[in-house]
């Protein structure tokens, strides 16, 4: 093994490294979301009870589900336990059945630069800094009036309640990106704590 | 034709349901050259989740990780065991009945059928029977988890078909006691047939003594099926109050739950719940891009000219569950089919839409017991160690009673919406 | 349809059988008729493309060519708009009928293309709304302190609040079961939706406030509208003003029927006394006029109709 590929392994695996950083917050993320989730249910239970209901809490805990559903999702993907009929994997063995997990890592790397994009599209990032933050201005040349809307009880910005996306997008690009440099052998796997349900009972 | 086509070959390479559906969208937009679909694509995958009911889905799965880790499960299979275990047969009723408790409160088949076959199969196997009918039968309980209420696929049903959650899952209890009725009777002959063994006779001091133990456990599904019928909380709201009540009964009453398990069960909780989620909004894209495409009337145009009337049309969606359950099981096959089944079934045939989710969901249920993907086989293999393909032929019998059960599901719609 | 047609794509979020949809099926029966099949709609109803919000945006893009979107959507958005949405403007349904084809109402609409990215071709409308109470009840005084469930929109939440009621949002499918087992005290709904969803069996007072009504905007993509000939908006424009005309009339007729049938399921019907609303007016217009000024014209022309 020559240096040069040494050096572009150690790149591979700063890869996974950033990815597996990410993990860790994500885990962390997730678990103190479903909290909040928890603790807003409650909340509205106990408040309702003294008759007096908050009226922003059935969307904020909307939100809070919608952005737990995100963060979850793109650890579920690194993790390879997402729903999948595995039924053609299973089936076969050695070098067939990598290449098919890389078929996958790719597939699921394209759709993931792909939301990148869309998000781009969407957001017009360099548009709104373009009309120096003027949301109306924007709005008025682009017919995309994503920053003048808020949520319609908590009357938060939309654009900011809608940042789960564009942070999933990136996470699932550096994650997917991160299984295919493993399927593809070009640096070791990452050793994974298992989520799955049938692990549980072992 | 071709958005088929890559759909079948995405989902056949094994990639995840929720991406075969976000790609296949894409491929679509971009096919039918109506790009500027890309514009709302993050906000329709955002819009597919933006539903209050599904906050519940998040908070079943949280009690289901603190029931197991706190012991909660294993009391209720003791309560069982004091039950029947000294029939003839006896454990065989036990995995049934225990498997019926934890239902009502489990949403999910998986998380039941690992746990039951963990803790009742090798009993089972002890006591003298035959593995693979242990684990099979296992498989079979783990049918019920989905069907009696509470069930994340039929939360997962509610919000999409934009039925109350509590309707939804009330509908639940007709078809899961049938089930349950239908699976002791074949437990009953095949342990005549087969002459299963007894369990031992607990002394009646000890059988109280175990359902003492045990009757504290109870307050959880009384509290979640309390709090809604007493109008205390919605759906939603008695999982929150079921998270609160397992926490309490796994620390203060089996003792078997420490509060430092806890962050490590709504880290697991979130993550799992995620992978649902996600499907919808997948599911979300997917079915919004074939309604620009008008594929579902197109879909309906044809079965119409094939089904005249609704129980024919019934028996048509079964068979196409059917179908499609072979491969795709649960929550994901509901997700991909109900967009295109459902509007056929109340526009055109006039077919209750609680009714409708009742039998679509039962057959998607049965789906996780049919090859070559069958997810509780699976997991009933994955801990047991017993061959998913022998099981499916040693519990046949299961599998003839569920179908019959199905079609008087589709017949009789009373069964459904008794509760309505 | 014929095969070639320019097909525009009408996004509406209530189910098929509700006026507006009927509305919107005789504009796309008309609009082909007219131009022997040259032009066709294709109506998506049950909020199939998305809720209002994802319909606004596919408007936006050009995505989506027409909606018929609520006030209570758009007021959000543009409070100007949710000036039609402020409490006693008009005292019957027959008023509101008049009042949406008025030119001080149109002029509301006037601020969309710049707002939101869509033209307002005119006004469909539901009936007045009534308030449902789980208990009995006898007059608005009543309302004080209750949990009530009401659309989402800002200009409704304030009103509620000012007659001592604490607002909450339930979304519509689950409204009945909300109410049924005790986890609102109340509702506030039109009367269409109220009968449709048989409110009165899970209530036993229905208030009637005649303060609100719920207006729908038959709404055009300002980005695919520039795309139609000059001709062809011509008759759509002259096509959708007609069959919201009819929308309008046939829903000021149906709402005697709709108050035999709720009079006749046995619920109490009541008349609320309007005679003491001055101070609420009063305090709605000082937290709505700043962004809603049209409040004070709609008000003076609803006075004469
Ligand atoms: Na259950
Ligand atoms: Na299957």
């Amino acid at each position: 093994m020559n240096d040069d590929s040494g050096a572009r392994r150690n790149g591979w695996a700063a890869l996974t490294s950033v990815s597996q950083g990410i993990l860790a917050i994500e885990k962390v993320v997730a678990g103190l979301l479903l909290a909040l989730l928890l603790t807003l249910i409650l909340l509205n239970v106990g408040t309702r009870m003294l008759r007096m209901p908050i009226y922003w809490i059935d969307e904020a805990s909307v939100l809070t589900m919608i952005w737990l559903g995100f963060i979850g999702a793109s650890v579920m993907i690194r993790l390879r336990i997402d729903f999948a009929v595995t039924l053609v994997q299973d089936n076969l063995t050695g070098s067939a059945a990598q290449s098919l997990r890389a078929v996958v890592s790719g597939l699921s790397l394209a759709f993931a630069l792909g939301l990148l994009v869309m998000c781009w599209m969407w957001m017009d990032p360099l548009g709104i800094i373009g009309h120096g933050f003027d949301a109306e201005s924007f709005a008025a040349e682009t017919f995309n009036f994503l920053y003048t809307e808020r949520t319609q009880t908590l009357e938060w910005p939309t654009w900011l309640v809608s940042m789960v996306i564009p942070i999933f997008a990136a996470t699932l690009t550096i994650h997917t990106a991160a299984n295919l440099v493993e399927d593809l052998r070009l640096c070791p796997k990452r050793e994974q704590e298992q989520m799955t349900t049938a692990e549980e009972a072992n | 034709m071709l958005t088929f086509g890559a759909f079948t070959a995405l989902m056949l390479v094994g990639l995840p349901i929720s991406i075969v559906l976000c790609l296949t969208a894409v491929f679509y937009i971009w096919s039918s050259g109506n790009t500027v679909l890309f514009m709302s694509f993050p906000t329709q995958m955002m819009g597919g989740l933006d539903s209050y009911g599904l906050i519940a889905i998040p908070l079943f799965i949280l009690i289901g990780e603190v029931m197991n880790g706190g012991g909660i499960t294993k009391r209720m299979i003791d309560m069982a065991m004091a039950f029947v275990g000294s029939l003839k047969g006896g454990l065989a009723y036990v995995n049934l009945l225990a498997n019926m408790f934890v239902s009502s409160i489990l949403g999910s088949a998986a998380a039941q059928v690992a746990l039951m076959s963990q803790m009742v199969v090798p009993e089972m196997v002890r006591a003298g029977y035959d593995k693979t009918f242990a684990a099979g039968l296992t498989a079979y309980s783990g049918m019920l988890g989905p069907i009696i209420p509470p069930s994340i696929m039929f939360v997962v049903y509610s919000v999409m078909a934009q039925v109350p959650v509590g309707t939804m899952l009330a509908a639940g209890i007709i078809p899961g006691a049938m089930l349950t009725v239908a699976f002791c009777v074949v437990i009953a002959g095949m342990g005549y047939v087969y002459n299963y063994p007894r369990g031992p006779r607990l002394p009646w001091r000890q059988r109280v003594l175990t359902v003492l133990r045990a009757v504290p456990t109870l307050a959880i599904p009384v509290v979640i099926i309390g709090s809604i019928l007493t109008g205390l909380a919605n759906p939603t709201e008695a999982a929150a109050l079921g998270v609160v009540v397992s926490v309490a009964v796994g620390r203060f009453v089996t003792g078997d739950l420490r509060l430092g398990q806890l962050p490590r069960m709504f880290v697991k909780a979130g993550v799992l719940s995620a992978g649902i989620l996600f499907l919808i909004a997948g599911a979300a894209v997917f079915s919004w891009v074939l309604v620009y495409g008008m594929i579902p009337q197109t879909v309906a145009a044809w079965i119409q000219t094939v089904a005249h009337d609704p129980l024919t049309f019934m028996l048509m969606v079964n068979v196409i569950l059917l179908v499609i359950g072979t491969v795709i099981d649960g929550a994901p096959g509901l997700i991909m089919t109900v967009p295109i089944l459902l509007p056929i079934a109340t526009d055109v045939y006039g077919i209750d839409p609680v009714h409708f989710g009742v039998v679509a969901v039962v057959n998607l249920v049965l789906g996780f017991l049919t090859p070559p993907v069958g997810l509780n086989f699976f997991v009933a293999a994955a801990v047991t160690g017993a061959k998913p393909g022998k099981m499916f032929l040693v519990t046949m019998p299961f599998f003839l009673v569920a179908c019959s059960i199905l079609i008087l599901l589709s017949i009789f719609p009373v069964l459904s919406t008794f509760f309505n | 349809r014929a095969q070639g047609a320019k097909t525009y794509r009408l996004g509406i979020t209530t189910p098929p059988g509700h006026s507006w949809n009927v509305s919107a099926e005789a504009l796309a029966k008309r609009l082909s008729e007219e131009t022997d099949g040259r032009l066709a709609i294709q109506v998506f109803p049950s909020n199939q493309l998305g809720n209002e919000g994802a319909m606004l945006q596919q408007m936006q893009s050009g995505a989506l060519d027409m909606a018929w979107i609520m006030t209570a959507e758009l007021g959000t958005r543009v409070p100007s708009i949710a000036a039609i949405n402020a409490p006693w403007l008009v005292p019957t349904t027959a008023g509101v009928a008049k009042l949406v084809r008025h030119d001080a109402a149109l002029k509301l609409l006037d601020v969309l293309p710049a707002k939101t990215g869509t033209i307002g071709l005119g006004y469909g409308i539901t009936t007045l709304r009534v308030v449902f109470t789980g208990a009995e009840t006898s007059g608005i005084e009543d309302i004080r302190g209750m949990k009530l469930r009401i659309n989402t929109t800002p200009a409704y939440r304030d009103f509620y609040q000012l007659l001592g009621a604490a607002p909450t949002p339930i979304p519509t499918p689950q409204v009945f079961d909300a109410m049924s087992n005790g986890q609102v005290d109340g509702l506030e709904a039109d009367l269409d939706l109220s009968w449709n969803q048989r409110f009165d069996k899970v209530s036993k007072t229905m208030l009637r406030l005649n303060a609100l009504f719920m207006p729908c905007v038959a709404l055009v993509s300002a980005r695919s509208w520039q795309t139609v000939p000059e001709a062809d908006r011509e008759l759509m424009t002259r096509l959708i003003r007609e069959e919201l005309d009819k929308q309008v009339d046939s829903t000021a007729a149906t709402e005697t029927t709709i108050l035999k049938n709720f009079s006749e399921s046995g619920i109490k019907v009541v008349d609320v006394n309007l005679d003491n609303t001055a101070d609420i007016i009063a305090e709605y217009d000082k937290i709505w006029l700043p962004k809603a000024p049209a409040i004070s014209e709609l008000r003076e022309v609803g006075a004469t109709l």
